[in-house]
């Protein structure tokens, strides 16, 4: 009988999900008074080149489960990642007064020091011949486009410098630079670095430490460094500065010797407005120069002193572009896991209409068996 | 009238209140710091900062950098700073043993200096939690 057949149909797992679409196919058959077109349309459907929507009813539900789960996860890493932009945000901040502090030494040191003729080695100009690029990675993935970037801007700048009949070394730190840079055999690695958590001095010393040695032996002419500065919630920029030669004021330079110097800095803060997560900014007024400042006698030579400046200012350098290169991570994780989770919501809504026109479907069919057995027996 | 001391390194303010008077050490030697001292700049050794506070002693290990002493304000710029009493005195003599193997093991000029900075620190360290004891 065709309703024993259904029933048992119905209880017994279908394996392929053709089989279901058939076997259902061959029930409706019997019935010609139906119109089947409305059924048969989305049984149609099954072998298309689309294996999303239309699976079995069993196939639907754990893919809504699935989606479900994943959704779960990429908005808990968006939130992680929103908590941890604004403690980098801080410690940016907290690193701010030793970097003031030490541009305005530097430059009142300057000043008292022009009349005097002194070399420092961190500032020495020599005509390059090699050239080092310290790479910052991430050390994660699932952040978007933003370690691509990065090396991709990397890859330019070595065409670039190889056109110019330049040699070139990379130092590269963060497991996704090494990674990729493993992968490249053709390019030349010095050294590769594990960054740390959460970028602290301590790391910074290490890099400045490597660089350091490089140049004063003069194995390299001079050091750039790519990185990417954070410029807002939804945008960042790769930038590449030379971090040595220094200059003596002590600005930033970029590569072809442009002073980029942040004289105007921004602040960013995260913030909740209504429930959603907005950014506002506050807008930091330059260095305030002291005009006064007491004549200072140096204890040692004034060569001593800079010798000493110049790795301090080398390391707060060094240590700001992690800083950034952190928070643009956090910020493309941010963006790229929100993104994931509004496909992982249109999805599960597309999943549950077929869920739910199959199901519907289903109940009908089995409707109309039990109608038609019905009617077949009277 | 007291001095203002402030510590900083690139991570954070590490101390920023008043003292009655510092000990420094510098490239030159120990400096004593008193009241109305002459202004001065001044390079600052891996060594140990010794703190008078509340008629206390208290010492804080720096990692080298510079010391600007004006009217009544040091400024103290280190690329680290840690209080003695936030050093853990077994972890600092381990890491002062592994510094001195390094050191035994180092090859080549630049590994050779690489190996006594971090000799030097991890020395620095051990005395400023030993000098509290």
């Amino acid at each position: 009988m065709s309703t024993s057949n259904l029933s048992t149909r119905v209880i017994s797992k279908p394996s392929i999900h053709e089989s279901v679409s058939l076997s259902f196919r061959s029930q409706l058959n019997p019935f010609p008074v139906l119109d089947p077109t409305p059924f048969s349309r989305t049984n149609v459907y099954q072998p298309s080149t689309l294996p999303s929507i239309q699976n079995g009813i069993r196939e639907l539900r754990e893919r809504i489960e699935t989606v479900k789960n994943t959704k779960k996860v990429t908005e808990a890493m968006k939130l992680v990642a929103a908590a941890k932009v604004r403690r980098a945000q801080e410690a940016v901040i907290n690193g701010r007064p030793f970097a003031e502090t030490l541009v305005e030494v530097l430059y009142s040191i300057n000043e008292q020091c022009q009349l005097e003729d002194v070399e420092i080695p961190l500032t020495a100009i020599r005509p390059v011949k090699k050239v080092a690029l310290v790479t910052i990675t991430g050390d994660r993935g699932l952040c978007g486009g933003f370690n691509n970037a990065v090396l991709k801007k990397v890859e330019t700048r070595i065409e670039e410098l190889k056109n110019l009949g330049l040699d070139y070394t990379v130092i590269s730190v963060g497991k996704k630079g090494n990674a990729y840079f493993r992968r490249r055999p053709s390019v030349n690695v010095d050294t590769t670095i594990e960054r740390e958590y959460f970028p602290t001095s301590k790391e910074a010393q290490v890099i400045a430490d490597n660089v350091f040695s490089l140049f004063v032996s003069e194995e390299i002419d001079k050091v750039e460094l790519v990185y990417t500065k954070f410029v807002s919630l939804i945008k960042s920029d790769p930038v590449i500065h030379t971090l040595l030669p220094l200059s003596a004021k002590g600005e930033v330079r970029d590569v072809s010797g442009k002073s980029v110097d942040a004289s105007e800095d921004e602040f960013f803060r995260l913030t909740t407005r209504e429930g959603k997560l907005t950014l506002e900014r506050d807008r930091v007024t330059g260095l305030k120069r002291t005009e006064f400042s007491p004549n200072y006698q140096f204890e040692q030579h004034p060569a001593q002193i800079l010798d000493a400046l110049m790795p301090l200012y080398l390391n707060s350098q060094i240590l700001r572009a992690l800083q950034e290169s952190y928070a643009s991570e956090l910020a493309a994780r941010m963006n790229a896991m929100s993104n994931a989770t509004d496909n992982a919501v249109e999805l599960k809504k597309n999943l549950s209409i077929a869920y739910n026109r199959e199901r519907q479907a289903k109940i009908t069919g089995e409707i109309l068996e039990i109608i038609a057995g019905a009617e077949a027996l009277m | 009238m007291t001095l203002n001391l402030c510590v900083l390194t690139p991570n954070r303010i590490v101390w920023d209140s008043e003292v009655k008077e510092i000990i420094l050490s510098t490239n030159s030697g120990q400096i004593g710091v008193l009241p109305n001292h002459a202004p001065i700049a001044t390079a600052v050794d891996i060594g140990i900062l010794r703190i008078r506070f509340n008629d206390q002693w208290l010492t804080m290990a720096l990692m080298g950098g510079f010391a600007r002493i004006g009217n009544n304000e040091i400024t103290v710029l280190v690329n680290d700073a840690e209080k003695g009493s936030d050093i853990d005195p077994q972890e600092a003599q381990q890491t002062l043993e592994i510094a001195q193997a390094n050191l035994r093991k180092a090859e080549g000029k630049r590994q050779i200096i690489e190996a006594n900075l971090a000799l030097r620190r991890a020395r620095t360290r051990v005395e400023a939690v030993n000098a509290i004891s």
